[in-house]
C-alpha cells in the first residue's frame, strides 16, 4: 500500500538528477528491492504511471524494478549476505545465517535501490 | 540532436525520508527530549494506551501526541482529554506517517515547549515498518483479540521494533493465552521487549512507562 509514496520518493530524487545534468527528459529509472520489502511490482509501475503523466520531462518514461535476494545480518558471527536456502517452517522472515546455522539474524530492510537513470541530454 | 545517457545512482530510495528522521532523532536528543512511535494494527488499543499514558504523566510532564489516522480527529481529541497536547495528521490515502510530515507539525510548535513526544501511527502492521519517523524507539500494539497467528503474520514489523505490546490482557483466557504472542515476539527478534498490558484496567502502563525511560511523577 505505500507504493505510491515510493513512486514519489523515487520520482523526487531522479528530479533532482535531471537537474543536476541538465537532461531534456527521463527515458528510464531502474530501481532494484528485495523480496521482503512487500514492494507490489504492479502497484509502483501503475502509481509510477499515474504520477509521471503530470510532468513534462518524466512522461511516456519506463520504471523498471529488479528484484534482489534477501540479505541478513547475523547477530551470532557478524556474517553479512544472502541467508540459508534452508527455509524456517514456522517463521516466514527468521532466516538462517549460511555460515553459522544461526536463526539469530536480522533482516537489512530499506534497501530499494535507485540503480540507474537513462536520460536524454542535449548534444 | 540529443544523446542518451545512462546515470549509476545506488542510491536508497528513502533517503530523502530517512536524511529527515536523523535530524528529527538529532534535535530530539540535543533538546534531551523523548519521542516515541507508536505503531500496531487498527483497533489494537494505541489511543486508548495513549490516553492511559497521558493520564499518568502530564502532571509532571508536558506531552505532545501527533496522531496519524486517514481522517477524523477522534484520536487527537480523545488524548486531549488527558492533559496532552495533540495535534492530528490526516494522512488521506497514506497509510503510514513519514519523517516530513512529523517534522512538519514540530516545526509549528517550539520543540522546548514539551518533554515528551508520541506519534500514534496508522493503524497498519505492514507500511509503516519501511518508514522511518525520528523516533528514539520504535514500539508495535497489536491485541488478544486479533489472535495468535498475529505476530507470524506480520514479522517485519516486529523485526524493526524496540519494544512489543500484546494489549487487551484483560480479556485473555478466551481461546489461548499471550503466550504465544510474547513467544513469537522473541522469537522474531532476539531481546525485543514484550509487555502485556489492558488499556481498559492499566494493567501493565506503569512498565510500559518505565521500559520507556521515563520517571514517574
Ligand atoms: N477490553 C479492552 N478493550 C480495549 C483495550 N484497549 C483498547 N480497547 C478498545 O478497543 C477499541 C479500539 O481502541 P483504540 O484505542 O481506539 O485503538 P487504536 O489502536 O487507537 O485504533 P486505530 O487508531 O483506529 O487504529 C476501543 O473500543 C477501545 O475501548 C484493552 O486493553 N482492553
Ligand atoms: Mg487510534
Ligand atoms: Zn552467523
Amino acid at each position: 500500500m505505500h507504493e505510491y509514496s515510493l513512486a514519489v520518493a523515487i520520482i523526487d530524487q531522479v528530479k533532482a538528477i535531471v537537474k543536476q545534468h541538465k537532461a531534456n527528459r527521463v527515458k528510464k529509472i531502474t530501481v532494484s528491492a528485495g523480496p521482503y520489502e512487500m514492494v507490489i511490482p504492479d502497484l509502483l509501475y501503475e502509481a509510477y504511471d499515474i504520477i509521471v503523466d503530470e510532468l513534462d520531462k518524466f512522461r511516456g518514461s519506463k520504471l523498471e524494478l529488479i528484484m534482489k535476494p534477501a540479505e541478513i545480518t547475523c547477530l551470532n558471527c557478524d556474517y553479512k549476505g544472502e541467508p540459508s536456502k534452508e527455509k524456517d517452517e514456522e517463521f516466514a522472515f527468521n532466516f538462517k545465517c549460511s555460515k553459522c546455522d544461526s536463526r539469530d539474524t536480522h533482516l537489512n530492510m530499506q534497501y530499494l535501490t535507485i540503480e540507474t537513470v537513462d536520460l536524454e541530454i542535449p548534444e | 540532436m540529443a544523446k542518451e545517457k545512462k546515470i549509476v545512482v545506488k542510491k536508497q530510495a528513502y533517503i530523502a525520508n530517512d536524511e529527515i528522521a536523523d535530524q528529527i532523532r538529532v534535535e530530539m536528543e540535543e533538546k534531551n527530549k523523548l519521542f516515541f512511535n507508536i505503531m500496531g494494527s487498527i483497533g489494537a488499543g494505541k489511543t486508548l494506551l495513549l490516553e492511559r499514558i497521558a493520564e499518568k504523566l502530564s502532571s509532571k510532564y508536558r506531552i505532545f501526541v501527533i496522531n496519524g489516522d486517514v481522517a477524523t480527529t477522534i484520536d487527537a481529541d480523545r488524548i486531549a482529554k488527558q492533559g496532552a497536547t495533540t495535534v492530528q495528521i490526516n494522512t488521506g490515502g497514506g497509510c503510514h506517517l513519514t519523517a516530513k510530515l512529523i517534522l512538519s507539525e514540530l516545526d509549528k510548535i517550539d520543540i522546548d515547549s514539551y518533554d515528551i513526544f508520541f506519534a500514534e501511527n496508522v493503524g497498519n502492521l505492514i507500511c509503516p515498518s519501511s518508514w522511518d519517523i525520528g523516533a528514539q524507539l520504535n514500539i508495535v500494539v497489536v491485541s488478544i483479540t486479533e489472535g495468535e497467528y498475529v505476530i507470524k503474520k506480520h514479522p517485519i514489523i516486529f523485526k524493526g521494533a524496540d519494544i512489543a505490546i500484546i494489549n487487551k490482557c484483560d480479556i485473555e483466557g478466551s481461546d489461548f493465552d499471550s503466550k504465544v504472542l510474547r513467544e513469537d515476539a522473541t522469537k522474531i527478534k532476539s531481546g525485543m521487549k514484550v509487555i502485556c498490558t489492558s488499556a481498559k484496567t492499566g494493567l501493565g502502563v506503569d512498565e510500559l512507562i518505565n521500559t520507556l525511560g521515563i520517571k514517574f511523577p
